[in-house]
């Protein structure tokens, strides 16, 4: 393998990582804040 | 691999719950501020995920793929630039802190606030050209990708470019922002299982080893090198980092997710932790691509590349995964784009061309016609229209016809006292001169005189237009201060 392809594997890698790290966090504490804004806006109230 | 009965099952039963969830969060739209930013309600976690959904397609993984098979590991460092423009916009607040804090809905709104409804109305024309043309190639790429991805070919291009309309505008039309909210989340979590689905199959049949050996083949140090590859150099390179500051500032479908939030502090922070994640928005897709380069070698159609592989090597049953995956984000950014775009022609422009704003109700079925209007309009031109260079570029290039001009006026607009009507409008036209320049004459490169030549180079006429807009700002405001001073904005105007 060459030096530039393993130094952009690295960097595919610590990609790869941020991404579903924040998608993980997000998908946890979303499904809270999905539900206050549900539950905060009724038909008829300003949303 | 084929699509079976479980991967019918399983895009089925998921196209049913998001329509279904779409419906169900209609219910929630009551007025325009919850049609257009949902009623700026939005906290960090679920502005994270909608943001990510909205600026993540099918398009973004074609597009990306393409890159990653015809240039190798020299593309990754758009990943890298673009997570640092968002990060930086996002710790600094730059614009989008301001623009949340006037509480405008569009960002042509700033241009009446701080010039005049002319300048409105003419930013509100860019805005709108450079996104639909923008967004013109969207349903053709995405329909490339799902007809290799599902086995059907090209002959099925046409077909399937249809019914993804169909459904996205049913989709978009029913809600609205905050219908779009609501649903996004849940297209996040499944385009994200999407994404990881594919990546483990790629590495499961092609090594990093084979990878680096393709590329060091097919392109030698170009491959890794991306001031070297001839899709690139330095004004590539300077020209996208600009562009990933102005686009992360005011790129109206992201720009509405700051606008949507509950406070200008959540939106910076919306801004910083979804930026982080837009280096593997773009790196995973061209990792595709560069496995794509591996497996087939070079000589395949670019852009079919990559779904092809991931077709090929996607176990039946995780391949409906995949496809629900990519039909999730799809509705996200096909519903958030087309919400933009429709808002601004109803709100910057035609009802500029009026003395004073439509009704509520008359501004929302504007809205709802304009965006079955520009659904037709993508399929009739993604058929129609041949990209020059690759899709990425392609994106950009239409991209920096609206964000120049806008990156030069906003911003003029907000930091520099100076800034007048003369100068919104120089900036907002110079900055659309250069790449309009380049997408009309580039087809006829042959029979330019040579001094013109430079205007048919992509990178070139990209990065031009942020100097020209700059220029056009600077000396229309300086040269113009006593004949049309700059606006004397009251305490709740000033940004």
């Amino acid at each position: 393998m060459t030096e530039g392809a393993f130094f952009w594997f690295i960097v595919c890698a610590i990609s790869a990582l941020l991404f579903f790290g924040i998608a993980a966090v997000v998908t946890v504490r979303g499904i809270g804040e999905l539900r206050d804004l549900l539950k905060g806006t009724r038909r008829g109230q300003e949303p | 691999m084929t699509f079976g009965t479980i991967d019918w099952l399983v895009t089925i039963v998921y196209l049913a719950g998001s329509v279904t969830l779409g419906v169900h969060a209609k219910k929630y739209v009551e007025n325009l501020t919850g049609y257009m930013v949902a009623g700026r309600k939005v906290k960090l976690s679920l502005g994270i995920a909608t943001f990510v959904a909205t600026e993540l397609g099918t398009v973004t993984y074609v597009y990306y793929g393409e890159l990653g098979y015809v240039a190798g590991f020299s593309g990754f460092f758009i990943g890298i630039l673009t997570m640092a423009a968002y990060a930086i916009v996002g710790r600094t607040g730059f614009i989008i802190e301001r623009l949340r804090r006037l509480g405008v809905m569009t960002i042509p709104e700033f241009y009446e606030i701080r010039y005049s409804r002319t300048v409105r109305l003419i930013g509100g024309l860019t805005l709108f050209l450079g996104g639909v043309l923008n967004m013109g190639i969207f349903l053709k790429f995405d329909g490339i990708f799902l007809s290799e991805v599902m086995g059907f070919g090209p002959q099925a291009l046409v077909a399937t470019m249809v019914i993804m309309l169909l459904i996205v505008i049913a989709y978009t039309m029913l809600g609205g922002m905050f219908s779009i909210v609501v649903t996004d989340f849940m297209q996040f979590v499944v385009l994200s299982i999407g994404m990881l689905v594919a990546t483990i199959a790629i590495l499961f049949n092609v090594t990093p080893e084979q990878m680096s050996v393709a590329v060091s083949s097919a392109f030698g140090s170009a491959g890794n090198d991306p001031f070297i590859n001839p899709h690139f150099g330095w004004t590539f390179v300077i020209w996208i980092l600009l562009s990933g500051v102005a686009a992360g500032s005011l790129w109206q479908p992201g720009a509405s997710k700051a606008l949507s939030s509950e406070s200008p502090a959540v939106a910076k922070k919306v801004f910083f932790w979804t930026g982080l994640t837009f280096a593997g928005r773009a790196i995973i897709p061209m990792f595709w691509g560069v496995a794509a380069l591996a497996y087939f070698g070079q000589g395949h159609p670019t852009a079919a590349a990559m779904p092809q592989l991931l077709g090929r090597i996607v176990p039946t049953g995780f391949l409906g995964l995949l496809v629900a995956g990519m039909l999730a984000a799809s509705m996200s950014t096909y519903s958030a784009y087309l919400l933009a775009w429709s808002s601004v022609l109803a709100r910057d422009v035609i009802a500029c061309t009026r003395k004073a704003d439509f009704p509520e109700r008359t501004t929302m079925a504007i809205t709802r016609v304009a965006t079955a209007i520009i659904g037709i309009f993508l399929l009739v031109f993604g058929l129609w229209y041949q990209i020059p260079d690759t899709a990425f570029q392609y994106l950009a290039v239409t991209g920096t016809m609206y964000i120049s001009g806008a990156l030069g006026a906003v911003a003029a607009g907000m930091y520099w006292p100076k800034a007048n009507n003369v100068g919104a409008y120089g900036s907002l036209i110079l900055g659309a001169i250069a790449p309009a320049g380049f997408l009309l004459l580039e087809k006829s490169r042959d029979t330019l005189p040579g001094w013109m030549q430079f205007i048919t180079d992509v990178n070139i006429a990209g990065l031009l237009s942020f100097f020209l807009a700059a220029l056009g700002m600077v000396l229309g405001s300086l040269t113009t201060q006593k004949i049309s001073p700059p606006k004397i904005l009251t305490q709740a105007e000033k940004p």
